[in-house]
């Protein structure tokens, strides 16, 4: 069978000895970054990029790969234990996690954790190697009409999906839109929002932007709540959870993986929806809802569980299509770009090692995680330990160092300052800054396909529902619509919302 | 807009008064800064990378590679035209640079003659012209002749590129219509003349290679006045077309006011890193032909590309702000 084939090269790529190492670098260093609140994935895969132009490609990218699904184990670590997620995915963890911590069930909480992430991660890994191929050839059938369309419900998605006002998220959309316009337009070369300085004639950069909004706005944010900060580490508790524990939790890990695993493939914020979504479904089917929010089981291991699964499916659409299903993903795309690799659907087939080894050392790479996880808990917590005025300087420093090595351009390091302040601003109006970035990066795409779609069909919008795929998504989008202004749904999200604010 | 201009006026004279220490003092005695105004990973970066290594090698002391991308290679170019000009600061320039940016551009950012001393032009590149294998044409000829019965689309790098000139040139050479659809880079390009989205596309022969050899594009003719050697069987387009001739080069700048010791220098070791088989092998695996032209032939040659494509852009009615 192909696909044992297919995976057991992947084995051998990602169990060479450099490989292993850049692996357990990458598991370590998300973990660490995930656990740090200041500093996110995103932040930090971007100022490795230029390093990695040194490394052999494959060795790059599970580095890369690593960092990824590391930040979103450590990020639950401080979730549960100190109620702060250290990546916006495991801000569900923290409802339950933190309650169960408090209750001096935090060893149980952090190896549910540990588990669902684990077996998701496994399910997922032989997920994106089984269907990766078939979306290969399907991805070929993608034209700039589809691709208008799968945008469409991309954005529809997020906005729907979103916690918060959809209003709100809505507008951080749009900003994100006219952000992602600012430079030459692709088809006249007209410049737009440029304010006559040529560097911005390529737009914003993203990674000067996504600093900003995530990292800078984040410190800034610490700084004003250093005084609340509290460490519950006192008693961790016993480790393993309990027999009732572990009947509770197979059902939510099961149901969590599916829906990470389906959201994951969709652009729009993948791993972030599909911990939300798995909360809302586990409260919806629980017996006794009023538990959650209170230290349910089921509100740390279907979350969990999802996030991880999405986290590891969003490699199809970038390993496939070339296309990023969220910010991370992109940033994956650079590093493939720099590395001389064009992302798209001919990756598995010219760079069969490489694609291979990258999927099989996210499985090698979650098992590391697990082993390593469970005892470094006391490690993480001392980290956070470390005083902010010796941190954030030091963060913001590596940050400034990472933005400009990527274009030497000066107004990168303006546009990191103005969206820090722009993203204190946003957090204090409670607007998130997820709509933002995905407006950003999906903006620009959304008009370079429609307006292609437009000129190869020579201005016949049916276009878009005439092409069967492209009806399809479209169709798809509009069920979205209308399911999120359906009542009942609006209730629902609500819900999710005001707990979510514990 | 004057304050760089006059730095650079009275780093010129000054640089003039020292020119007769300076050649005595060993260049160079510190790192050289090569700037590449592209991402990292392109062509010229990879080209760039190569012969920064051997040219290093050849000078006693370490080239430093520097990517300044934005404004289609003219972010870069700007910054080296206003270097200080000692040698210690020199661009790796490309047609887009040299000969397309400033016909192009409407706002000037630098003269690609007045404000650099050519060095040497390293190599040249041959650009192809290929189709999907579902399009029913094997020859330029009859590509021509489809399309002045069917409307056909061309893909490109994107507006004001090298290669959308190529594709501009060849349509009125050959007397046709075909829509230009621009794309951020020739990955995406390829990626949709490959699943037949776009039926044509002018790309650079060393990123359509691969595909041409598994058979998923076909190549009508290259875009060089003699055939690439690594596609022997495939002709030139100048063969249907006589007088057709596009490629893409890659050429070493100095800012200008370099003092001609040092100009000699780096020229020196350019063409001894040329001469190295193993940097002769990598340039042949992206089908890149070596030069290794005096300073005076590249100042030549620039002259020459941009009295070929003026009348081009002018008539693609190509212009950006």
């Amino acid at each position: 069978m192909d696909f044992m084939s297919n995976l057991a090269l992947g084995f051998s790529v990602a169990s060479t000895m450099e490989n292993l190492a850049f692996c357990l670098i990458g598991a370590l260093l998300g973990t660490l970054i995930g656990v740090l609140p200041g500093i996110g994935a995103t932040a930090t895969i971007a100022m490795l990029l230029p390093i990695t132009f040194q490394l052999e490609p494959v060795s790059s990218l599970i580095m890369l790969a690593g960092i990824y699904y590391g930040a979103q184990y450590g990020g639950s670590t401080t979730a549960i234990l100190i109620n702060m997620p250290g990546e916006s995915s495991s801000a569900v963890t923290a409802i339950d996690g933190y309650q169960m911590a408090r209750q001096g069930r935090a060893g149980a909480a952090l190896a549910v954790a540990a588990i669902g992430s684990f077996f998701a991660g496994t399910v997922a890994t032989f997920l994106v190697a089984i269907f990766a191929p078939p979306l290969t050839t399907i991805a070929l059938k993608f034209g700039s009409a589809e691709y208008f369309s799968l945008l469409v419900l991309g954005l529809i998605m997020s906005v729907a999906l979103a916690h918060g006002s959809v209003l709100k998220a809505l507008a951080m959309v749009v900003l994100g839109l006219l952000l992602g316009m600012v430079g030459n337009d692709v088809y006249e070369g007209t410049p737009r929002f440029t304010m006559g300085i040529t560097a911005f004639a390529d737009g914003l950069n993203f990674v000067a932007l996504a600093v900003g909004v995530f990292g800078i706005a984040e410190i800034l944010r610490n700084l004003e709540n250093e005084h609340d900060r509290a460490v519950v580490t006192s008693h961790v508790g016993r480790l393993w959870p309990s027999r009732t524990d572990f009947r509770a939790m197979i059902a939510p890990i099961l149901r969590g993986t599916g829906l990470g695993a389906v959201l994951g493939i969709l652009p729009g914020g993948g791993a972030i929806l599909a911990s939300f979504a798995s909360y809302t479904v586990e409260k919806r089917l629980s017996k006794n809802p009023k538990e959650f929010g209170h230290g349910a089981i089921a509100g740390v291991a279907g979350p969990e569980s999802a996030n991880n699964a999405g986290a590891q499916t969003s490699f199809i659409p970038l390993l496939t299509l070339g296309i990023p299903a969220n910010p991370v993903m992109a940033l994956m795309i650079g590093a493939m770009i720099i590395q001389g690799i064009v992302p798209g659907p001919n990756v598995a087939i010219e760079q069969p090692g490489l694609f291979w080894g990258v999927i099989a050392s996210m499985w090698i790479g979650n098992l590391m995680l697990v082993i390593l996880n469970l005892p470094l808990i006391g490690l993480w917590v001392k980290l956070l330990t470390v005083p902010y005025f010796i941190l954030f300087p030091i963060i913001m420093a590596m940050c400034a160092i990472g933005v400009y090595s990527v274009n030497s351009n000066i107004y990168d390091l303006y546009a990191v300052a103005f969206f820090g302040l722009l993203g204190y601003v946003m957090g204090k109006l409670r607007f998130e800054p997820a709509p933002l970035l995905l407006g950003f990066v999906l903006g620009p795409l959304l008009e370079e396909h429609l307006r292609r779609a437009m000129i190869l069909s020579r201005g016949d919008p049916m276009t878009f529902v005439t092409r069967p795929i492209s009806l399809t998504l479209l169709v798809l989008a509009c069920i979205v619509l209308v399911l999120v202004l359906v009542p009942a749904v609006r209730r629902n999200r609500a819900e999710v919302f005001t707990e979510s604010e514990v | 807009m004057t304050a760089p201009f006059t730095r650079r006026v009275a780093l010129t004279l000054a640089a003039a008064v020292l020119t007769a220490t300076a050649a005595e003092a060993d260049f160079p005695e510190r790192t050289i800064t090569m700037v590449i105004p592209f991402a990292a990973g392109g062509s010229t970066d990879l080209v760039g990378r190569v012969v920064a290594e051997r040219m290093g090698r050849e000078l006693g002391q370490q080239i430093v590679v520097q990517n300044v991308g934005g404004g289609g290679g003219s972010l870069g170019a700007a910054q080296v035209a206003e270097a200080d000009p000692d040698g210690y600061t020199i661009l790796m320039g490309t047609v887009a640079t040299h000969a397309l940016n400033p016909l192009i551009l409407k706002q000037k950012p630098y003269d690609p003659v007045a404000d650099f001393a050519p060095v040497s032009l390293l190599v040249v590149v041959p650009n192809v012209l290929a189709v999907n294998p579902e399009l029913p044409v094997n020859t330029v000829q009859e590509l021509i002749d489809l399309a002045k019965t069917d409307p056909l689309a061309y893909a490109s790098s994107g507006n004001g590129t090298p290669l959308h000139l190529s594709g501009e040139l060849f349509k009125s050479m050959a007397g046709i219509e075909m829509t230009h659809i621009p794309y951020r880079g020739s990955g995406p390009a390829l990626t949709d003349v490959l699943g037949n989205q776009v039926p044509v596309i002018f790309d650079n022969l060393p990123s359509a290679s691969g595909h041409i050899n598994s058979g998923k594009l076909r190549a009508l003719g290259v875009t060089t006045a003699e055939r690439a050697p690594s596609f022997p069987d495939v002709p030139t387009i100048a063969e249907t077309l006589p007088g057709y001739e596009t490629y893409t080069w890659n050429a070493l700048f100095a800012p200008a006011g370099t003092p001609p010791e040092t100009i000699e220098l780096l020229n020196a070791a350019a063409k001894v890193a040329m001469a190295d088989p193993a940097v002769i092998d990598r340039m042949g695996t992206f089908s890149a032909t070596i030069v290794a032209s005096s300073p005076e032939e590249l100042g030549a040659h620039v002259q020459a590309e941009m009295t070929k494509w003026e009348p081009v852009v002018q008539e693609a009615d190509v212009s950006l702000d």
